[in-house]
């Protein structure tokens, strides 16, 4: 085993990523999995230096993940595909170890972290790889993985009853017990709220600085890529189009695009306002000073350029909920509370985001809205009727509730068997011709007959929305509807639910996604400790930062961009500051 | 209220405006949910649970042994005795309680039944009291030294019983997956709620709800397995990388997980305390 670097070396000056060793290197690989129609990966090129920090971008099924697969020998050795060209981890090629030997050297984290995590209690599953590969220390492993990210306190829990963000961070620890020289997480920030994914980062960050951990992610957000990657490998149809450092490569706006990468707000702006500016921007700090610094700086403009979208709060309400208190029953028997006298009312024509950070009660009081549980204390009324006297089937004539994970909708063995279930199951009149428009409308005709569970992200939730459709309700909630989709899928989906305005009377949804909140939402109803912590409009909000560091909500790159620049009310979209710049 | 305003409710059929959801439906699953995590996870202590894991399986093998080497009525009545008062020590909790009762109740229905319409004599009554003594009482063993172990301790005392680590590890996996799949149950089963066709009253004695209960579990099947499935795709990969297989092949990481476990004299004392008690229930018989 060649010698491993020193692990306890804080502030250890790393060699430049350019010039230091490969810990990666990739030579003509090619693989396609086994009984697949096309290669997955074609003719990958790639050299990733030992101590870099590479965020691996593309959209939907280019390849990212079975890139990555590679490095720690899934591919091939797990998943018995054909496979041609080779691949080197720290100078050893991957096709003569096992997946075990590599995992030594190789920590990788799944982007459904939750399914990792393969032992009952987190001190377990912590210790579980050192256990397997014989060190006799892996007690000791487990607890100093678990003091890194501050999990020792939770040690003896069990896994299931973690929230994410707390899986997630056992997720990371079970692959660093192993003091891995490699690190290659899938979609750190998928699931979690942005401040939980900003502390993933900065763990991250700090092993790659203090350690000389080389960090491989594969992420959508390019605000993070940003802001912690050194290089980016963008990747598109299988290999990878380019790798390069980080500030270069988030300037080749056309290819990002091309390949649905978000191109950073601040990037954007600085195109937009400052063409030709020798250094792009990356954080919200370095925009702010570079617009400041332009000949005419968008500072004055204050006035209220575009007026904060009119409440609707005299129309009459679709749904109440008064005095409402809700908890779980926990396992030692003792009850949590999760909502807590919480009041709220939702009206005709309202777009209403409901934000808030992980287990603030969003799904709760969707849930409770949907009919599906009953409140503890208070009283939930949705279309004028208490949910307490109709069951959730009577109900979901008027309320229709999209879970979060959108193949958990799928109940029959084909899309058009879901989207009819509701209309055939209430007898509807022309229940067939309302299902074909419905799934002409989100354009799924074509897959139709297929298993919802087989389809693409973006088509899953457009699926998802076709059964919303077809059930005709009025108030729609949906939970997270653009987690983890690429900037196509995403804007599809954006789309369809202002589409979908002038089907349904009030829409609520339960997000992370500020942008979603930005572009599409005209009120914002923040959730913290059960309790309503701010009722209002985005601009408004993205305006309050007592609110935002108070619910761990973080603005879009071009609202922070415009606060700090003064302007009120903040902007919401890129077009907006550009528009009133001018 | 009064019934003189016309919201939509008041416009309903009165039954719909007479009852009053209790939010049992949920409730009830869910407490379920949580019954099962403690009865997995062993939460709620009991006299077997503060045991060595290895001394609590040797003690489930005798009982679980005890009653197959007799038919006397009296040697097993005795047996199911002390197996209920073992499992009540050790704290098996309602559920598994309910479940073993309505058990027993089925099963002395069914020997009325045999007896009084079929005219069976007292022989069969005899005969089957016999086979359902010897079952209870095994099912009444299983329950306490289950109940007691967590999936942990599970895997341990497998694991230095010298059972292949395959098994220990599909033991605790098994319990792994239980609250995976209650929560996808509890996922489709709500989906049948809010998007299948509604309840049209309960029927002749229940009949339409038993149906329509009856259809949501078997049309749940299909999507709870399809789903189940895709997690675990992660699981194995994990598992994997994780050096799992590698170590079930060169079988060094027993001594190292083992080396936490203890046998003290209380350990000794059960097992002893336990065969004591059989062979005197055999010598008194």
């Amino acid at each position: 085993m060649p010698t491993p670097t020193t692990v306890t070396a804080p502030g250890a000056p790393s060699a430049p990523p350019s010039q230091a060793a490969a810990a990666v290197e990739v030579r003509g690989l090619t693989f396609r999995y086994p009984g697949a129609e096309q290669d997955s990966l074609r003719g990958v090129d790639l050299r990733i230096a030992q101590g870099d920090f590479v965020a691996v971008v593309g959209g939907n099924g280019s390849g990212k993940t079975t890139l990555c697969k590679a490095f720690n020998g899934l591919v091939p050795h797990f998943w018995n595909g054909d496979l041609t060209g080779s691949v080197e981890v720290f100078g050893r090629d991957t096709a003569g170890l096992g997946v075990a030997e590599l995992g030594a050297d190789v920590g990788y984290v799944f982007q459904d972290f939750g399914n990792q995590l393969v032992r009952p209690t987190v001190r377990d599953d912590v210790g579980f790889a050192p256990l397997n590969l014989g060190h006799a220390d892996w007690a000791e492993r487990a607890d100093r993985a678990m003091a890194g990210l501050d999990l020792t306190s939770i040690g003896d829990t069990f896994t299931w009853q973690l929230s994410g963000g707390q899986q997630h961070l056992t997720a990371l620890a079970g692959a660093l017990a192993l003091a891995p020289r490699l690190l290659v997480v899938d979609e750190p920030a998928a699931e979690v709220d942005p401040a939980r994914a900003t502390a993933l980062y900065e763990h991250l960050a700090r092993l790659n600085r203090e350690r000389g951990v080389t960090v491989v992610v594969i992420e959508h957000h390019a605000e993070l890529v940003a802001r912690y990657a050194r290089s980016v490998v963008l990747m598109a149809d299988g290999a990878p189009r380019w790798h390069l450092p980080v500030r270069e490569a988030l300037g080749r706006v056309d290819d990002l695009a091309e390949a649905d990468i978000p191109v950073p707000q601040v990037i954007d702006l600085a195109r937009r306002l400052a063409p030709g500016t020798p250094r792009l921007p990356l954080t919200v700090e370095e925009c702010t000073t570079l617009l400041s610094s332009l000949p005419s700086p968008p500072v004055p403009l204050t006035a209220s350029a575009t007026v904060p979208r009119a409440a609707v709060r005299d129309a009459p309400p679709v749904a109440t909920v008064a005095g409402v208190t809700h908890g779980y029953r926990t396992i030692a028997g003792g009850r949590s509370v999760v909502l807590d006298d919480l009041h709220l009312s939702l009206h005709d024509g309202e777009k209403v985001a409901l934000v808030g950070s992980n287990g603030a009660g969003k799904s709760t009081l969707l849930a409770l809205l949907a009919g599906l549980t009953l409140p503890r204390d208070g009283t939930v009324e949705v279309d004028g009727r208490d949910t307490r006297r109709v069951s959730a089937a009577e109900l979901s004539d008027a309320v229709c509730y999209l879970v979060q994970h959108p193949e958990e909708m799928f109940l029959a063995d084909s899309v058009r068997g879901d989207v009819a279930m509701h209309p055939r199951g209430r007898r509807v009149p022309d229940a067939d011709t309302l299902v074909e428009e419905v799934l002409e409308r989100v354009r799924l005709t074509q897959v139709a007959d297929r298993d919802g569970r087989l389809l693409s992200g973006g088509q899953q939730r457009r699926a998802a929305l076709a059964v919303a459709l077809a059930m005709r309700p009025r108030l729609l909630l949906l939970d997270e509807p653009t987690s983890s989709l690429d900037l196509r899928s995403r804007d599809d989906v954006i789309a369809m639910l202002a589409a979908l305005a002038a089907h349904i009377r009030c829409t609520v949804v339960a997000t992370h996604d500020m942008h979603l909140v930005a572009e599409w939402a005209d009120r914002v109803v923040v959730l913290d400790g059960g309790r309503v912590l701010a009722d209002t409009d985005p601009a408004t909000l993205f305006a309050s930062p007592e609110i935002l560091s108070r619910a761990r909500l973080v603005p879009p790159q071009v609202s922070q961009v415009g606060a700090a620049l003064g302007m009120a009310p903040v902007p919401l979209s890129v077009d907006e500051l550009v528009e009133r710049a001018r | 209220m009064s019934a003189a305003t016309s919201t939509p409710a008041e416009t309903r059929p009165a039954q719909h405006r007479a009852r009053r959801r209790t939010g049992w439906d949920r409730t009830s699953v869910e407490w379920v949910k949580l019954e099962l995590m403690r009865v997995a996870y062993a939460t709620r202590g009991g006299f077997l649970a503060r045991r060595d894991p290895r001394a609590v399986v040797l003690w489930y093998a005798v009982c679980a042994l005890a009653p197959w080497f007799t038919y006397d009525l009296r040697v097993l009545g005795a047996f199911f005795g002390l197996a209920l008062g073992a499992a009540l020590a050790a704290r098996i909790g309602p559920l598994l309680l309910g479940l073993f009762v309505l058990s027993t109740v089925g099963q002395v229905g069914y020997l009325l039944v045999l007896v009084l319409v079929l005219g069976g004599d007292l022989g069969s009554v005899t005969g089957l009291a016999q086979a359902y003594f010897k079952l209870s009482t095994v099912s009444l063993v299983s329950m306490a030294a289950f109940v007691s172990l967590d999936p942990e301790k599970i895997t341990d005392a497998l694991l230095a019983l010298r059972a292949p680590a395959i098994l220990g590890f599909a033991v605790s996996y098994g319990y792994r997956m239980v609250p995976v799949l209650v929560d996808e149950f509890q996922t489709i089963v709500d989906g049948h709620r809010m998007r299948g066709a509604p309840s049209r009253g309960a029927g002749f004695l229940g009949w339409r709800a038993l149906t329509r209960a009856g259809r949501i579990a078997v049309q749940a099947f299909y999507p709870l397995i399809l789903n189940t499935a895709k997690r675990t795709r992660t699981t194995v990969e994990a598992l994997e990388t994780r050096g799992f297989t590698a170590a079930t092949a060169a079988g060094d990481g027993r001594r190292l997980r083992l080396a936490h476990l203890r046998w003290t004299g209380g350990d000794a004392l059960l097992l002893g305390a336990t065969v004591a008690v059989v062979v005197a229930v055999y010598a008194f018989a």
